[in-house]
């Protein structure tokens, strides 16, 4: 659109202020009044969404008051990451969000990749997008398993476990851990898939969905499950916006905004799935977000599987990517091209990039700036956890403290993005 | 009651179900009671926090080493595993839910950066969670396999049972 | 739009606020005056449709360009007495001023998400706070003061966030030291 067009269109504001409670909407200070009691959801509590702490003022059992304190596995990635080279730089990665780990290491690899302007082979490109839809998989089965410990009903926790360590054999096999891989490289992937993974991956292909079916079985038919989900921690699409929410979250309120559709990377512009959204934005909405969008990414796995590209695994930029090993021992300049490489890293030309990918949480987003030289100037990511706790203030307030930790579940927040 | 100190070659031979039936003592039968059924408070902090997740999972049980019931209060608990990294801030919360774990009690430093900062070597995080409660067990890893955290546990078991004192009591775990 | 054609429709309508634009690798980029920003931001989210923010980031350009890739000496040779020197010089222009807010802008609708990037440079570590825009900026904000020592006024709750609440500096700045504990190893990469 031309700038003539946009200046002669119609003022229509996309968001309502008065949706949004002022001034700032993720503290809520409580009422003037006695009998209300301060509690403390102290950082370490039985619910598994980590380390986060909730100062929580009571009026009985209602909400009156919530103000969110984080910063309790604050690690320093960002500084960390300004003391090594780029590739030194890829295990620190995964750390961040520990359950969608390879959306990490794809967001840092991504942006560097763009920096340097490498071209990445089109067969890693697919194998990347297969492990980020079994990370996405991996992700949703611990959402979902933890918000059953969360109400109490535990053994949803054991059978998405044994899922998880289906998924996690399938990691094992081609990266050699079961979590936080330094599989994404510049210019690749570390390694081909060996043999065996095929089967292996059709066979899980073929049982996920109705482990998935299994699941949706024991929570959407289940009563409990609906009153204490439905009607919870609501929030309309444009507040929602507002408030920076993406992902799932997003689109549970409506919004069919899907990074891997909006802006296609990896191999994303050609699989065929389906955006998952929901009606009403709560928490039950999120929820069945969350585990549909398993039934999708099963379909994309499948799809990787059968149309996967042969051909190389890592560019041939010797000057980014690290020879193969064997090479080592009878060529000089490869020998020479990896010591540089270990020891001195690569330059990346003075330049800014913002680079996004959709996590199971959202937008991930890796905003990198370089200097010139072999290590980040500044590195600065966006958590959409980080981002999505802001909304707890507004959906827990005047609701029983019981819908708090439904809420605080149902937005799936890592505490290790939040914090980095 | 104390558990008395023995050597370090009897207490290989500790877990020999024969010597106890032959030569039982109360405070034998009483170890191999309790090594049995150490309750974790698990502190889950970061990633090793979901792989003890994975411990109780159908397919690396612990339940089957009396371990699964994971205590959401440190009362009730007997064995802290720090699992992740601790930052200056989580100190002290940490300290605390340690002080409130009840006598005898033990620690497992799981994975690489509660056991030494791991990574991490900079302002934000604690380099080595044994500076600041006793440790009886490191689990390296990053994370540890589920089966390695196991092995942890295996260790303090046969700690327990061959009679050397948890590591707060410094005197007595010279064995 | 590119970054000329949105440079021209902002100044148009808020005169003066258009220090810079340019076409980044990634997104067009405008660096805004510091008085400015709140109307700019009124401006993009009401009429370009910039209904999302995905991220308040500070940047501080202390020491920029001085040491680049580890090379020590001018541009007729390296001091190959310096430890840790390698490479061949290249230049890099420091920014005009030390620390850079860098907002990411996107839409979320109709249309493709047209990502924009705001930039306001500050010498002195002050912006004013763009929360009564887009309330998501609210922690945002207070991460990067916490971290990074920027101010941004207007911003109702400015206290720290990450760190411990009576910690002293702040951590990402790059006057401050990485921290840890001495090790026995010569500061290898």
């Amino acid at each position: 659109m031309s700038a003539t067009e946009h200046a002669s269109a119609p003022v229509v504001p996309l968001w309502q202020p008065a949706q949004v409670p002022s001034p700032t909407p993720s503290k809520i200070d409580p009422p003037e009044g006695e009998d209300l009691i301060t509690v403390n959801f102290g950082p370490n509590h039985p619910s598994t969404h980590g380390v986060l702490r909730l100062i929580v003022t009571l009026d009985g059992e209602v909400v009156v008051g919530l103000d969110a304190d984080i910063g309790y596995v604050h690690t320093g990635f960002e500084k960390n990451f300004e003391q090594k080279t780029y590739w030194k730089g890829i295990p620190y990665a995964p750390r961040m969000d520990y359950l969608a780990f390879f959306a990490n290491e794809l967001a840092y690899v991504g942006a560097v990749e763009r920096l340097i302007d490498i071209e990445v082979p089109e067969r890693a490109q697919w194998i990347r997008t297969l492990f980020a839809e079994l990370n996405r998989i991996h992700s949703h089965l611990i959402f979902l398993g933890t918000s059953g410990v969360e109400l109490g009903a535990i053994s949803l926790f054991f059978y998405c476990l044994r899922e998880r360590d289906r998924v996690l054999d399938l990691f094992e096999m081609v990266t050699g851990v079961r979590m936080h891989d330094r599989y994404p490289q510049f210019g690749g992937v570390a390694e081909d898939l060996p043999k065996g993974f095929y089967a292996e991956a059709k066979r899980f292909c073929h049982d996920m969905p109705l482990r998935i079916d299994e699941y949706l079985d024991l929570v959407a038919g289940n009563s409990v499950w609906r009153d204490r989900y439905r009607g919870i921690g609501t929030i309309g699409a444009d507040t929602a916006i507002a408030m920076g929410l993406s992902g799932p979250n997003l689109r549970a309120s409506g919004v069919p905004f899907d990074l891997r559709r909006a802006e296609p990377y990896l191999a994303y512009d050609k699989m065929d799935f389906d955006i998952v959204t929901g009606e009403r934005g709560d928490a039950f909405d999120r929820l069945m977000c969350r585990t549909k969008e398993m039934y999708e990414s099963v379909k994309i796995i499948d799809q990787c599987l059968e149309g996967m590209p042969p051909g190389p695994v890592m560019a041939d930029d010797r000057k980014h990517v690290l020879p193969p090993r064997h090479e080592l021992q009878t060529s000089m300049e490869s020998l020479i091209h990896h010591f540089k490489l270990v020891t001195e890293g690569f330059r990346v030309k003075a330049n800014q990039i913002y680079y996004t990918v959709e996590s199971p949480r959202g937008e991930f987003g890796c905003f990198l700036v370089s200097d010139g030289g072999p290590k980040p100037w500044r590195i600065h990511f966006r958590a959409p956890s980080f981002v999505s706790l802001q909304s707890t203030a507004m959906m827990a307030v005047n609701r029983y403290i019981a819908d708090l930790i439904v809420v605080v579940g149902s937005l799936d927040g890592v505490m290790g993005e939040a914090d980095r | 009651m104390a558990v008395t100190p023995v050597s370090i070659s009897k207490a290989v031979r500790a877990g020999d179900l024969e010597q106890y039936v032959m030569l039982t003592t109360l405070e034998k039968a009483m170890a191999w009671t309790s090594s049995n059924s150490i309750w974790p408070a698990g502190f889950g902090l970061a990633c090793c926090a979901i792989e003890m997740m994975s411990l109780p999972s159908p397919r690396y049980d612990i339940a089957r080493f009396g371990a699964e019931v994971f205590r959401s209060s440190p009362r009730q608990a007997d064995l802290m595993i720090v699992s992740g990294r601790v930052s200056h801030k989580m100190v002290a919360p940490l300290r605390q839910v340690y002080d409130q774990m009840l006598l005898p009690k033990w620690v497992m430093a799981m994975g690489a950066c509660s056991s030494s900062g791991g990574m991490f070597a900079n302002y934000a995080i604690l380099q080595g969670v044994d500076k600041v409660v006793p440790v009886d067990v490191h689990v390296p890893g990053c994370p540890p396999r589920p089966e390695a955290v196991v092995d942890g546990l295996l260790l303090i078991q046969k700690k327990i049972r061959s009679g050397i004192a948890p590591a707060y009591d410094l005197e007595k775990s010279k064995a | 739009m590119n970054a000329e054609q949105l440079a021209a429709v902002v100044e148009q309508a808020v005169p003066g606020s258009v220090q810079a634009h340019g076409d980044d690798l990634d997104m067009p980029s405008l660096t805004l005056a510091g008085e400015h920003l709140i109307a700019v931001c009124t401006y993009l989210r009401d009429q370009q449709g910039k209904n999302f923010l995905s991220a308040v980031s500070g940047v501080d350009y202390l020491g920029y360009g001085e040491e680049v890739a580890g090379y020590f000496g001018s541009e007729r040779g390296r001091d190959i007495n310096r430890t840790g020197s390698w490479g061949t010089p290249e230049t890099v222009t420091p920014p005009a001023a030390r620390f850079a807010v860098v907002y990411h802008l996107a839409h979320i609708g109709e249309g493709p998400t047209d990502r924009v990037r705001l930039q306001v440079l500050t010498e002195e570590g002050r912006v004013p706070s763009v929360v009564s825009v887009w309330p998501t900026a609210d922690w945002h904000e207070r991460e990067q003061y916490d971290l990074m020592g920027i101010r941004f006024d207007g911003h109702p709750n400015l206290r720290r966030l990450i760190m411990p609440s009576d910690w002293d500096g702040h951590p990402l700045r790059k006057d401050y030291p990485i921290g840890g504990e001495p090790v026995q190893f010569t500061d290898a990469v």
